[in-house]
């Protein structure tokens, strides 16, 4: 579906919305001379507009030594134009009431733009000339640099954020492009040069898709986008990654990140989970809303509801290019860490042996076909993600259109199938943040051995 | 309509029907309060409930009970039992949240429209009939407690708020924290909760907001059918303490493990109705929404002294806090941080905000305003928390059209009265290694 055509390939029909039903609200799709690939959807309401632009790559595109590297380059398109200096961008962008937002997720740099719908035009200025425009003064490059390596650091005094790049690191290893975060250590290996290379690479016409979604008229939207990129060079496309294969580790691994004095234990049990194009995920979603993906979920209940361990305990599904984790992820007092893992290992253990029955499954059905609609077609920023999530994992909008359809033909038996399949009890890969001193005893039993580092060692355990 | 037209002059071209003048309101004869909009964008619908129950309304010894009672509130009443309320809703679609301030506690639940006469049935159950089971109360005790940790004890910021919060006020019932003093988390007793419930969860205490893919007469009705009947009754009565003027400036030192310090600083300021209230909000954006604003601007960019710079205050009923949080970089000096904080307090202090800056806030604020309404979640939370906070849900069509008429000798005027350094108490965190402690015995 991506290629180079200068005409609209498709306009979605616009059916409303119905119980059991869900359609993307109609929308145009080109792609321009350069390559870009341009979406534009109406929605009439609220005065706003987003503009959101995908950048192909994300962090499978990290240099080896450079994790980070597309999230830090986003962050400093802004800092200096052709026509703009840093301030004046900043001064720009407040006098319109504009927000501007740069995140690297596994695929993609999204950089998200919300404005009035009257200031479109002048907003739509604005962030192309970050997008095509930056040129990267030593200076600015140098303060950035040195800020992101204290916020790298500072995730640390964030028990329940850090444990995320402690599990990414040591789940996948540093020969996985998952498995390399930044850190304020890759930091140190950026420059002006690795930063601007990375830039003239990667922000091309090919590379490049933009979603406009809100109160604006939809055919000057698109003519305003035409004039503002088509001066982007087509440029090479990103290679992506060929999938790589998780295998599970013949013994139980795990990491107990030392953080002294820590009244609570955050931890995550990971194993291999799917990618975003699984033939299993719409199956293997619903059996995580039972599992662990609601209020009532298996896991909440029993950690939360019933025993009062913790505040909250979910399973989390990574669904990106490449095959990602599957994890449990939950704290709870110093004291009571090794009962939390034990039951989190039971709840796993009843899914595995003794599935689901048929009750459950219309439960999780009727649950997901309940609130997808308003968390995925709601506003315009839902809107315009979702449309850049379509397109850089080359899905077109059926992806959306049958998802209620796919999850019905969801039977038990496959279920019970994928249930088996992604949610085992052997091979796992533990991820501890707490006392050390208090819970090395009480976590020793889950795996041979214990990987045991120091929060306040640089970096989260990679480089 | 008068909104509408007001507006229209502010940004011309802009159609302001959909969220102008839409919302129909009633109140029932125990003197709840309903107030409708009607959204058919997508088939959900946001079921608000603001209760006038809060921190404020506890006292020493049972700190915390009004956020230990939103737990408690999905634990179980007279025909549905323990759980039910969240499998019930799950089940159908849909799923909930709820929240406590100072103020008020909120319950939120989102659905799809054909279940609206289950969850009316629903909430109306627990606000008449809730069931206290010692089990359950205990279990639900380590919930909170674990959220405690996880808000406060795990949370540098957490935890240094709540110290400044209870520097600055020392009187009046925001003292403490919502969560409660960890001594009175473990010691409520069967008793406080019946008390404490009886007393606040009447319907004349609660307002009812309902956005999204419903038919107002529709929800009218099934109000009246399943709230009209509980009984109105006494609540809580307003807190007789007055905070007392500080006479000087506080501060406050903790010492945690952790990589950075923080700061913060917190000035009393007027509650959320009051007249000053727009000219505060537009200094708030002015000190530090964007890149561009006063205190990020020095202090992350051109000093390179922080990491980030917030400036922010809660609707409160009473004077509360207007609070600054920044989060110095490795390396500098915390009191060197604070200088440059106070110099930039005391220039919005000394001249006038040129009018190009103050031009540029008010599009800040409006843009920002205008983002809380973008979902049906976002409208009913808007308009229940203008009924209470600011006296009428009109207002949030009106503050605009507020925020407009403020000029640069409001905001230094505000400036003048809030910044002053005998009306802050500042709190800074000390990083602290625990390994070095432990190494030195």
């Amino acid at each position: 579906m991506k290629g180079v055509l200068p005409a609209l390939l498709a306009i979605a029909v616009a059916i409303p919305l119905a119980a059991a039903e869900l359609r993307l609200p109609p929308f145009s799709r080109q792609v321009l001379p350069n390559g870009l690939t341009l979406e534009v959807m109406q929605r009439k309401g609220i005065p706003l507009v987003e503009i959101d632009i995908a950048v192909k790559g994300g962090v499978e595109s990290d240099p080896a030594d450079q994790p980070g590297l597309a999230e830090v380059t986003g962050e400093l398109l802004r800092k200096g134009t052709t026509s703009r200096d840093s301030d004046e961008f900043s001064k720009d962008l407040d006098a319109l009431g504009g927000t501007y937002r740069i995140r690297a997720d596994a695929q993609s740099t999204l950089l998200q733009s919300e404005f009035l719908s009257k200031d479109f035009g002048a907003g739509l200025a604005l962030i192309a000339d970050a997008v095509l425009h930056a040129t990267f003064p030593e200076s600015e490059v140098k303060k950035l640099l040195a800020q992101q390596s204290d916020k790298a650091k500072a995730t640390k005094d964030d028990p329940a954020e850090a444990i995320e790049p402690y599990a990414h690191a040591f789940f996948f290893g540093e020969s996985h492009p998952y498995g390399r975060v930044m850190s304020e250590i890759s930091i140190a290996h950026m420059n002006r040069d690795s930063i601007a290379n990375y830039h003239k690479r990667m922000y091309s016409g090919r590379n490049l898709a933009i979603a406009v979604v809100g109160d604006i008229d939809a055919q000057n939207a698109r003519a305003e986008v035409e004039r503002a990129f088509d001066s982007a060079p087509a440029g090479e496309p990103y290679q992506w990654t060929e999938p790589i294969r998780l295998s599970r580790t013949p013994r139980a691994r795990l990491l107990l990140v030392d953080k002294p004095a820590a009244t609570q234990t955050y931890f995550f049990i990971a194993q291999p989970g799917i990618d975003a194009k699984s033939s299993d995920r719409v199956a293997v979603s619903l059996v995580n809303t039972l599992f662990g993906g609601r209020f009532t979920s298996m896991l909440n209940e029993e950690l939360r509801v019933k025993s009062g361990l913790t505040y909250g305990a979910r399973n989390i599904i990574d669904e990106d290019r490449l095959q990602g984790m599957n994890s449990i992820s939950t704290f709870t007092k110093t004291d009571s860490t090794g009962e939390a893992v034990a039951l989190s290992l039971q709840v796993l253990k009843d899914l595995n042996e003794h599935g689901l029955k048929a009750d459950q499954l219309a439960s999780a059905k009727a649950y997901e076909q309940g609130v997808t609609p308003r968390e995925m077609l709601e506003t315009p920023d839902q809107l315009a993600k979702l449309l850049l999530r379509l397109e850089m994992l080359s899905f077109g909008p059926d992806e959306v259109n049958t998802l209620f359809q796919r999850m019905d033909a969801v039977s038990i038996a496959e279920a019970n199938t994928v249930a088996r399949k992604y949610f085992e009890t052997s091979g796992l890969t533990f991820i501890f943040i707490g006392d050390a001193k208090k819970i090395r005893a009480q976590v020793a039993k889950f795996a041979p051995e214990i990987k045991e580092i120091d929060i306040s060692a640089p970096g989260f355990g990679g480089i | 309509m008068r909104l509408a037209l007001l507006l229209a002059l502010l940004w011309p071209g802009i159609s302001l029907a959909r969220i102008g003048d839409s919302v129909q309101t009633s109140t029932l004869k125990n003197g709840m309060k309903i107030l409708v909009q009607e959204d058919h964008t997508v088939p959900a619908v946001a079921l608000y409930f603001f209760y006038r129950v809060g921190s404020r309304d506890e006292r020493p010894g049972i700190t915390g009970i009004s956020h230990f009672f939103e737990h408690m509130m999905f634990n179980g009443s007279q025909h549905f039992g323990p759980g039910e309320f969240d499998r019930q809703m799950e089940v159908h679609g849909g799923n909930n949240n709820a929240y406590t301030t100072k103020d008020v506690t909120v319950y939120t639940d989102w659905f799809p429209p054909d279940t609206l006469d289950l969850m009316m049935r629903m909430e109306s159950d627990r606000m008449a009939h809730l069931v206290f089971q010692p089990k359950i109360v205990e279990s639900e005790r380590g919930v909170v407690y674990s959220e405690r940790r996880l808000r406060v004890d795990n949370d540098n910021l957490g935890a240094l708020s709540e110290e400044v919060e209870a520097a600055a006020i020392i009187a009046h019932p925001y003292h403490w924290p919502v969560v409660g003093w960890a001594s009175d988390i473990e010691a409520w007793t069967m008793q406080d909760l019946e008390t404490y419930y009886k007393q606040g969860y009447a319907p004349n205490n609660c307002i009812m907001v309902v956005t999204g893919d419903v038919r107002t007469d529709r929800v009218f009705q099934l109000a009246k059918q399943y709230f009209e009947a509980i009984p109105s009754h006494a609540t809580f009565g307003e807190p007789r303490t007055v905070e007392p003027k500080q006479e000087g400036e506080r501060v406050v030192r903790i010492r945690k493990e952790a990589e950075l310090p923080l700061l913060m600083l917190a000035f009393h300021m007027p509650p959320t109705k009051s007249p000053e209230y727009p000219a505060i909000e537009v200094l708030e954006t002015i000190l530090a929404t964007g890149e561009s604003s006063r205190l990020y601007s020095r202090l992350v960019n051109h000093e390179q002294a922080a990491l980030n710079a917030q400036v922010f205050d809660e609707p409160s009923l009473d004077p509360f806090l207007l609070s600054i949080v920044i989060e110095p970089r490795a390396g500098v000096a915390v009191d060197h941080v604070r200088t440059l904080v106070v110099s930039e307090l005391e220039k919005i202090k000394a001249s006038p905000v040129p009018e190009t800056e103050l031009r540029k806030a008010k599009n800040q604020w409006l843009a920002a305003h205008y983002r809380e309404l973008k979902s049906n979640a976002g409208r009913a939370n808007m308009l229940g928390t203008y009924e209470i906070f600011y006296g009428d849900y009109r207002k949030l069509y009106e503050e605009p059209a507020e925020v407009e008429k403020v000029t640069a000798a409001d905001i230094q005027r505000v400036a003048r009265q809030i910044l002053t350094p005998e009306n802050r108490a500042v709190g800074i965190l000390i990083p602290q290694s625990k390994r070095t402690e432990e190494a030195r015995k």
